[in-house]
């Protein structure tokens, strides 16, 4: 069954500000608009955010569908789920794009059921094979493999992608697109049997991982959070950012998960990445494989780690983080 | 309460750098690979257990899967649970999310009324993530998925749900579905008397003549996305070790640094 | 053909992950600390492993020696150090189950069954497997024994709550020494540890003197009767002891074959896989033939203790083989690594060290030698 209408994405919205996903799915629908011929619409719903429409056609977005309600302002699932199977059945979109964030990875899965039509998860690419059918890349098995998904005989086709694989479009003010206001259909008589209380997000300092131009990854060989100092040193005289593995985070050495990088965490693409203490698991090699130039450093010479990189330096990270950061200080 | 733990066997995570693809048959080659309980639904019997421990519960684990996956399922009961259905037929090979969803959904309907399915947040395999999701529509029952706490207050569920550098919290009453992450607890081990007590377990088996389901509602039949062809992504590049002595190595490091324009 | 029960299957599977989370990370510090980590064997107890074979009745697990010796080499495979410390534990176990009046057994078994470690201490400066020559007394004084001496080489040593001993009580008719056994419960004045040794292998498992300075312990703490000593301390080793160290040979062979191998496909040399060389292939298959052979000898050796059945030669070939393979296992694999053999970042070395340490423990390989020897011969 052909595609035989528009491209939707459901931008992500954060008390107000858009997260660059947004634009990142924005980007994807206008390559594939290229070839399909039908106008890229982005939904975006929430409180108090009649700002975001003009945001979003400055990025792509040929037209905006805005929702714009009181029972909007804090994303929760059945809420919103019920409201965009209503939008999407009045509009019958061919295909519906999500962020794979948590909550919209969530909410792509309910609006799948309720529509009963095909989702594909964390797709890392998508596009026309020459039947002209969408095909939609998903990792499995940790990034291992990947698989191609189709979607034959539902519509919509529903994806959700894994921020950072995409490319958004540049900004362009000068853009033209038209604005939608819908209302909240469905949610009159609805009531949710849940009731969110409350949303704590922190607020992250320094370079985000995402947007660094050279990454600093930390992996289990740090071996400790002394060790782990020098190598927030080192990216701070940098201006880079540090990421890690998922040992170096339970030990609890970086700051947090935003600081993972791979298949549970970050997809990444810096100028330089360099590994310290990383063995290579692909798990975490998916999130970096499009960087430019790749270094690893590990005690063991003959660690799997450095099939994977540009430069292998076969050293002990101790010893090693002290020296560059000597270095570094003494180049500057 | 009654509560139920759906259960994924999933090719061992410890060797997925050994999955590769048949140059021929472009299938997975991991008959070598041993079967395993998916990481966080350990953490969904664990939040079962303790459930149970502190108010009273009867828990079973329901799974769909092939009948070697038995096996593995025992070590469910090992940890505690009281009950396993193993739902399995060839009928249910291929199943997408939103198969395996109506085939759990028809599974627990036919077994009884619960008043909490806990899921694990996502599958090592296909992970997805979307089966909690579904389930939950299907079940006709509110959903979260990416829990990372549950508390009870009289009646009341407090939830804490994951989301980027945070968490929201809920409120809600049984029933419900719920998928929960690894953050919620650490599963226990297994003790040696679970393993001897699991022997004795019911452990029940069935077919899609058992559900109140058609060939077509369910497996790669009932499916609304398909697969198609599997190819191990490229990650390899051609490495250069860079020798010398420590102050040497720290050096040319300096040099690729300035090379590609993050060092100036 | 080898085969487990499903039950045994699960039993290895649940062991190996709590070892692979547990133990096999902290593998390397427990050999370079060389103390023994008490809370994991508290742990282990929480989860069984120190009463596997003790009845339910007395809050075992009630499974036999095929379990214990199946717990043994998952453990050994990563830490043969901690293994001897829990195989140790299990022979005060086995002399209070086995020799024990039914009050001794409710009153310790339950305690050693979840968490109160055990060690057995025969041993003594005049000899180990001359049991003769023992110096250490016991005399009755008003109702009550009191004991003296110093045991040597005693594992668990410095970490044992319940210590259980064999000294000299006298002499029989003919004027050979009589020797008797003791337990000593938890913190009895003048029970204390002495110097403390330190091994070229099996590290973490403390080992050490235990000083019996004029230890007073009730009539009621005799395990079996005056003169059982050389039956009970004799019997509790060359089955359970020597079974147990055949298991941890057992455990360091898999270490070796499974290292081995991996370094082996990893290890890159004129642009192939070291596992490409035939001499290397020998090596592997040398591992391999090893490894199968011993696991064959020791299940079956305490199969056949399972089954009630005379034991002793058996046991004792498993114990011989394993331990005396896992040395030219270890060396083989060193050999194959170059220099990453004796560099202390990668594990070998340790296996080596522990594999030389395991063939006093419990008998030497001359002693296993006699035992089957006189076995065969008679
Ligand atoms: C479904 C699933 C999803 C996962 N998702 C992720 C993910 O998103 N991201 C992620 O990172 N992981 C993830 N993991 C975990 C992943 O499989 C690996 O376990 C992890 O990436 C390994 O981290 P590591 O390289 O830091 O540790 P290890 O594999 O333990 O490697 C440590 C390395 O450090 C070296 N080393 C040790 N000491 C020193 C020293 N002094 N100096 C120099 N080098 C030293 C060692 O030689 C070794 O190579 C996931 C696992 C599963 C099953
Ligand atoms: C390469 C590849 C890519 C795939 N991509 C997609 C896709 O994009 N869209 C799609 O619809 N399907 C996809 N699938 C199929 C999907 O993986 C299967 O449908 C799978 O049976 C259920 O999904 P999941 O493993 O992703 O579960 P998840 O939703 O990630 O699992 C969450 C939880 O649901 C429960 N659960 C899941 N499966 C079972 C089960 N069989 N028995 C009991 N409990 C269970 C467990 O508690 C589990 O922790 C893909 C499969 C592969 C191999």
């Amino acid at each position: 069954m052909k595609i035989n209408g528009e491209i939707w994405i459901v931008a992500e919205q954060v008390k107000g500000n858009l997260k660059e996903v947004s634009y990142e799915l924005l980007g994807k629908a206008k390559e594939l608009a290229v070839k399909d011929g039908f106008p890229v619409t982005a939904v975006v719903m929430g409180s108090g955010i009649g700002a975001l429409p003009a945001d979003l056609i400055a990025h792509g977005a040929d037209k905006v569908i805005l929702i714009d309600a009181p029972r909007l302002l804090l994303y929760q699932n059945d809420i919103y789920a019920l409201v965009l199977e209503n939008l999407i059945r009045k509009y019958s979109p061919g295909i519906v794009l999500f962020s794979a964030s948590y909550s919209c990875s969530e909410l792509s899965a309910t609006v799948g059921a309720k529509l009963r039509t095909g989702v594909a998860a964390h797709s890392i690419d998508l596009y026309y094979n020459e039947q002209g059918e969408l095909v939609q890349v998903v990792p499995a098995f940790g990034g291992r493999v990947l698989g191609e998904i189709f979607c034959p005989l539902t519509r919509p086709i529903i994806a959700s992608i894994k921020p950072g694989v995409f490319k958004k479009q540049a900004k362009d003010t000068a853009r033209q697109g038209e604005i939608i206001e819908e209302p909240a259909a469905g949610l009159e008589h609805y009531q949710s049997p849940l009731k969110a209380v409350t949303v704590v997000q922190e607020h992250l300092s320094g370079v985000p991982l995402e947007d660094a131009e050279i990454v600093l990854a930390g992996g289990w060989g740090v071996g400790s959070a002394e060790v782990w100092q020098l190598l927030e040193k080192l990216a701070q005289s940098l201006h880079g950012a540090v990421g890690c593995t998922r040992p170096a985070l339970d030990e609890g050495w970086a700051k947090g998960e935003h600081e993972l990088i791979g298949v549970s965490g970050k997809t990444i693409r810096p100028k330089v990445y360099i590994g310290f203490g990383i063995s290579g698991a692909t798990h975490h090699v998916v999130g970096i494989k499009d960087s430019g130039v790749v270094i690893n450093v590990n005690n063991d010479p003959n660690s799997p780690v450095f099939q994977i990189s540009d430069y292998g330096v076969a050293a002990d990270v101790k010893e090693l983080l002290p020296k560059l950061l000597e270095k570094i200080e003494e180049a500057k | 309460m009654n509560i139920a733990v759906c259960v994924k066997p999933v090719p061992d995570p410890k060797f997925y750098d050994k999955i590769t693809i048949n140059p021929e048959t472009k299938l997975l080659e991991r008959n070598k690979i041993p079967m395993a309980i998916n990481p966080s639904d350990k953490n969904a019997i664990e939040a079962a257990m303790r459930l149970k421990e502190l108010l009273g519960a009867k828990v079973i684990l329901i799974s769909m899967a092939p009948p070697e996956a038995k096996e593995v399922l025992k070590e469910g009961l090992a940890m505690g649970i009281d009950e396993a259905y193993l739902l399995s037929d060839r009928a249910f090979a291929g199943a997408d999310t939103y198969a395996t969803a109506k085939t759990l959904a028809a599974g627990l309907n036919k077994i009884g009324l619960f008043d909490l399915i806990l899921t694990g947040s996502e599958s090592v395999d296909g992970g997805t993530s979307h089966v909690p999701s579904q389930l939950g529509e299907m079940m006709g029952m509110p959903h979260l998925n990416h829990v990372m706490a549950v508390e009870t207050e009289g009646d009341i569920l407090k939830i804490k749900t994951k989301i980027e550098n945070g968490y929201m919290l809920y409120e809600g009453l049984p029933p419900m579905v719920l998928g929960v992450s690894k953050e919620i607890n650490t599963p226990r081990y297994v003790s040696l008397m679970g393993v001897v007590k699991a022997q004795g377990k019911p452990f029940t088996v069935w077919g899609l003549n058992d559900l109140q389901l058609n060939a077509d509602d369910v497996g790669l039949a009932g499916s609304l996305t398909q697969p198609g062809s599997l190819r191990t992504p490229p990650i390899d590049r051609k490495v250069e070790m860079l020798d010398g002595d420590i102050e040497e190595k720290a050096e040319k490091i300096l040099k690729i640094l300035y090379a590609a324009g993050v060092l100036n | 053909m080898l085969k487990f029960s499903e039950q045994q299957e699960q039993l290895r599977k649940v062991v190996r992950d709590f070892v692979e989370k547990e133990i096999a990370t902290i593998a390397s510090k427990i050999d370079q600390e060389d103390t023994c980590p008490v809370e994991l064997l508290r742990m282990t107890a929480q989860l069984g492993y120190n009463g596997v074979f003790v009845p339910e009745c007395y809050q075992g697990v009630g499974l036999g020696y095929t379990e214990r010796a199946i717990i043994l080499e998952e453990i050994a495979r990563h830490s043969a150090g901690f293994a001897l410390a829990l195989m140790t534990h299990h022979l005060g176990v086995y002399a209070i189950l086995t020799w024990g009046n039914e009050e001794q057994k409710q009153k310790y078994l339950p305690k050693l069954c979840s968490g109160s470690i055990a060690g057995l201490a025969v041993t003594e400066p005049g000899g180990g497997s001359d049991f003769a020559g023992m110096k250490s007394t016991g005399e009755l004084v008003d109702g009550y024994w009191v004991l003296n001496g110093r045991k040597c080489f005693i594992t668990n040593s410095h970490c044992a709550d319940i210590n259980i001993v064999v000294v000299r009580t006298g002499e029989d008719e003919k004027g050979r020494p009589r020797m008797s056994v003791f337990v000593i419960d938890e913190n009895t004045p003048g029970c204390k540890p002495g110097r403390k040794e330190k091994k070229t292998g099996l590290k973490g498992s403390d080992m050490g003197d235990v000083i019996l300075d004029n230890v007073k312990v009730p009539a009621s703490n005799l395990i079996g009767k005056p003169g059982d000593g050389a039956k009970i301390g004799l019997g509790t080793i060359s089955e359970v002891g020597r079974s147990g160290m055949a298991a941890i040979g057992l455990g360091i062979l898999r270490a070796c074959l499974e290292d081995s191998v991996k370094f082996a496909k990893e290890r890159i040399i004129y642009g192939r896989p070291l596992a490409k060389l035939t001499n290397i292939q020998f090596i592997i298959a040398q591992n391999r033939t090893d490894y199968e052979a011993g696991r064959l000898l020791t299940y079956n050796a305490v199969g056949i203790k399972d089954a009630g059945l005379p034991c002793v030669p058996e046991i004792s070939i498993a114990k011989y083989f394993t331990t005396e393979a896992a040395i030219n296992t270890a060396k083989r694999t060193i050999d194959l690594m170059g220099g990453y053999g004796v560099i202390c970042d990668y594990p070998v070395d340790r296996y080596l060290r522990d594999a030389v340490a395991s063939i006093p423990s419990g008998g030497t390989s001359y002693v296993m030698q006699i035992i089957i020897a006189g076995s065969a011969l008679s």
